[in-house]
């Protein structure tokens, strides 16, 4: 009795099972067991990781940080160079504050995510290598401290990428990375 | 006797004096209610698969930027219906159709509580208009809520309130479904239930935790929306909205699944190559599949790594295991139920004696066939916890929701419906040519429309949810426009697909108001070869027969998912240093 629509009778648990099909639930395990080893291990041990601290920061709070930040940092034709390794930028319709900044090759830096209305989307890549891009999710509400270090200098393009309104396709800002 | 309503006689098959027919196709004693609300329900959802189908023409056109059909405005409101009409209306309606062929029919019972079944249909029914109406009549300083409607976004509280009736209406047309299994296992206890209709309860068990994280994203929302309560914070919703967001997604998933052993069972003769280990799979369904629910917090500041990691990966791949067993017990079936009917020569002889022309079985395999290597493949990818920073918010999770929406479940449902209209409206197609080759047409189409999609975002970093990038990004030099060739070729094949659809439409509705009526023995050429009776032969069980055939395809797709997979990992070492 192997019809679907038809209840099976007797004890179809004990049925054997074709070898093949015994070989592949074999695959079908030792596969998963890699998925999941190798994203796993990849925190400890990869350099591409969407892990940072967060913390629940208020508005006003993020941006007497984010205005602190730019007073100290060094203003240039460029952009902002920061003053010490974190680098502040809070999204707001449409633009992102703190935009332009001027990095350095070899630093690590503590990129501050925030965002001050609804959510946005930082997309990140550099001009002249597109496929090079990474997608991160920037809330309201929360402060998300990410470590970035470039080893390509050149002009990284931030867009945003999630839909934050009328204006959301014009919310574009640039980090231009320096030979350090 | 038809209702003097039912002016196309959609609803006047014969019946007995108990109100059971036989099926002619698949030997079920089907009952008038059961019948009639499944029509009710699906005649619904191909209704809201035209109407959202449109927007899939000028949501299309207004990406490929050479055309550049809408304003920013306009295409936020198009979005938003072809969304909501086809990933969410079209599916459901349609499922809730499923949930009564899975139960009822398939268990050989009436339909109870009709009068349920109809305000359900009423409340859905309802619901949708609302949200429909809430979408179009967007006025600033509210945007159009698109499929997600985050908070803290101003988005009409009419919006919340209609998707919130949707649900309730979802939750009552349910109910029917749960009492005729409840009946069904008071009145025979010992009894296993079929497949089909165990699978059925699996989707609708999944549906219930999915809709429940409707009313608690939803809710709050249209809460805050009214001023009511203060404040929502944008990451509880997220979580929150994503339980239905991702799991209304899985019930397509596992009605879909139920619908391939069903289709391919009735027109090919496929059989359950294992009960045990089919089952066992809809039972990992269960318990892992609304864990995936996760893959859209992956990039997510709030959610612990840990958090991310163990339900990204479904505790271990619980869920994606399970579909690596349908990929095989499906075709698996398919082969040893054809070589015992004896149409099986050599490797792939059972595949290629198949009855290619029946739009119902090659709806089917297309199916089978894109779901995994397209939808299935790239949901593992793009749920990897690190990948997910290359995918997040591309146009490449569009690609990969419309390999597992349209080309895994629009094109299984388009299956069933050219089944329905034959089985249970007793339909003629118009054109058996046109019907033949709508299938192929549509998948082939819209299967390479979903590659640019993938392409354009993986590998230019395209983002969804955008009305222009490629050619210009208002107010800087910088623009994407590297990807334009690959965008035309989406273009043109977006255009073709939605030919395809409107085939389908045309076909359908065209067979039900014009189609000659079907006879007695007209629908012979729907049954398998050697008749579903073969299926019931204890002394000759499927399981002995070869499956070499579905062994070697199974080898080629896990090693187009190990490619894949390497690929993936290849282009994000490639980037920078990111995270702690």
């Amino acid at each position: 009795m192997t019809s679907p629509i038809k209840p099976p009778d007797g004890n179809w648990w004990d049925q054997p099972v074709n070898r093949r099909e015994s070989i592949w639930l074999g695959l079908g395990v030792g596969w998963s067991l890699i998925l999941f080893g190798w994203m796993s291990a990849w925190t400890r041990v990869g350099d591409q990781n969407p892990i940072g601290e967060t913390f629940r920061v208020e508005d006003e709070e993020f941006r007497e940080k984010l205005t602190d930040y730019k007073e100290r940092a060094e203003e240039t034709d460029d952009g902002l160079v920061p003053p010490e390794q974190d680098v502040y930028l809070q999204a707001m319709r449409f633009q992102w504050d703190g935009a332009p900044v001027v990095l350095e090759t070899g630093t690590e830096y503590d990129f501050h995510l925030n965002s001050m209305d609804v959510q946005h989307g930082f997309s990140l890549r550099p001009e002249d290598a597109l496929s090079k891009q990474i997608n991160l999710q920037v809330l309201p509400g929360y402060e998300w401290v990410v470590p970035m270090t470039f080893d390509e200098p050149g002009t990284y393009h931030i867009i945003c990428n999630e839909f934050c309104g009328q204006g959301h396709r014009s919310m574009h800002g640039t980090i231009v990375v320096e030979e350090g | 006797m038809a209702h003097k309503l039912d002016v196309l006689g959609l609803f006047d098959n014969e019946y007995r004096e108990d109100g059971f027919r036989t099926c002619s196709v698949t030997g079920l004693e089907v009952h008038r209610s059961a019948e009639n609300h499944i029509k009710l329900f699906g005649l619904t959802a191909v209704v809201a698969l035209l109407y959202g189908g449109i927007f899939a023409f000028t949501v299309a056109m207004t990406r490929w930027e050479v055309i550049g059909l809408l304003e920013p405005g306009a295409f936020y409101t198009h979005l938003s219906l072809h969304a909501w009409n086809l990933l969410i209306f079209w599916m459901v309606f349609m499922e809730i159709a499923i949930l009564y062929v899975g139960g009822p029919m398939v268990l050989g019972r009436r339909l109870p509580f009709t009068k349920i079944a109809k305000a359900g249909w009423l409340v859905m029914a309802a619901g949708a208009v609302l949200v429909n109406y809430a979408i179009w009549t967007t006025e600033a300083p509210n945007e159009a809520p698109l499929l997600t409607a985050y908070v803290p976004m101003p988005i009409s509280p009419l919006f919340y309130a209609g998707a919130i009736v949707f649900i309730l209406g979802t939750v009552v047309a349910a109910l029917p479904f749960f009492a005729t299994m409840w009946f069904e296992k008071r009145e025979n206890p010992g009894k296993t239930l079929p497949l089909v209709s165990f699978a059925a309860f699996v989707t609708s068990i999944i549906a219930v935790e999915a809709l429940v994280g409707g009313l608690l994203a939803f809710g709050p929302a249209l809460l805050w929306r009214l001023e009511i309560i203060e404040w929502w914070d944008a990451a509880w919703y997220r979580q929150m909205y994503w339980i239905i967001g991702h799991g209304t997604q899985q019930i397509n998933l596992v009605a879909m699944i139920a619908v391939w052993y069903f289709v391919t069972h009735v027109v090919a003769g496929a059989e359950v190559a294992s009960e045990k280990i089919s089952r066992t799979a809809f039972i990992l369904y269960l318990f892992f599949i609304n864990l995936g629910a996760a893959h859209h917090l992956l990039s997510d500041p709030a959610v612990s790594t840990g958090w991310r990691i163990w339900n990204t990966s479904y505790a271990f791949y619980g869920a994606t295991f399970a579909s690596l067993i349908h990929a095989f017990t499906i075709p698996a079936g398919l082969e040893a139920g054809r070589r015992k009917r004896g149409k099986g020569g050599g490797l792939f002889g059972w595949l290629t004696s198949a009855p290619w022309s029946n739009p119902v079985f090659s709806s089917t395999i297309f199916s089978i066939i894109l779901f995994g290597f397209l939808g299935g493949i790239t949901g593992v990818m793009m749920g990897q916890l690190q990948l997910n920073m290359t995918w997040h918010n591309t146009f490449a999770t569009v690609g990969h929701f419309h390999g597992t929406v349209v080309l895994g479940t629009t094109v299984a449902f388009m299956g069933l419906v050219f089944f329905v209209i034959r089985t249970m409206f007793m339909r003629q197609y118009i054109s058996e040519r046109l019907a033949a080759i709508q299938p192929y047409f549509y998948s082939a189409a819209m299967g390479v429309a979903v590659l640019m999609m993938m392409y354009v975002g993986i590998l230019y970093g395209i983002p969804r949810r955008t009305a222009e990038v490629v050619e210009n990004i208002p107010g800087t030099e910088f623009s994407l426009s590297a990807a334009a060739p690959l965008f035309a070729v989406f273009g043109i094949f977006a255009l073709l697909a939605i030919a395809g659809g409107v085939l389908f439409v045309l076909v359908a509705v065209g067979s039900l108001v014009f189609g000659d009526r079907v006879e007695n023995g007209d629908n012979a050429d729907l049954v398998a070869d050697g008749g579903l009776g073969m299926a019931q032969d204890p002394d000759d069980p499927v399981h002995a027969y070869e499956m070499r055939g579905t062994f070697v395809l199974c080898l080629v797709f896990l090693a187009a998912f190990v490619i894949t997979y390497l690929l993936n990992w290849y282009l994000l070492t490639q980037l920078w240093s990111i995270g702690a």
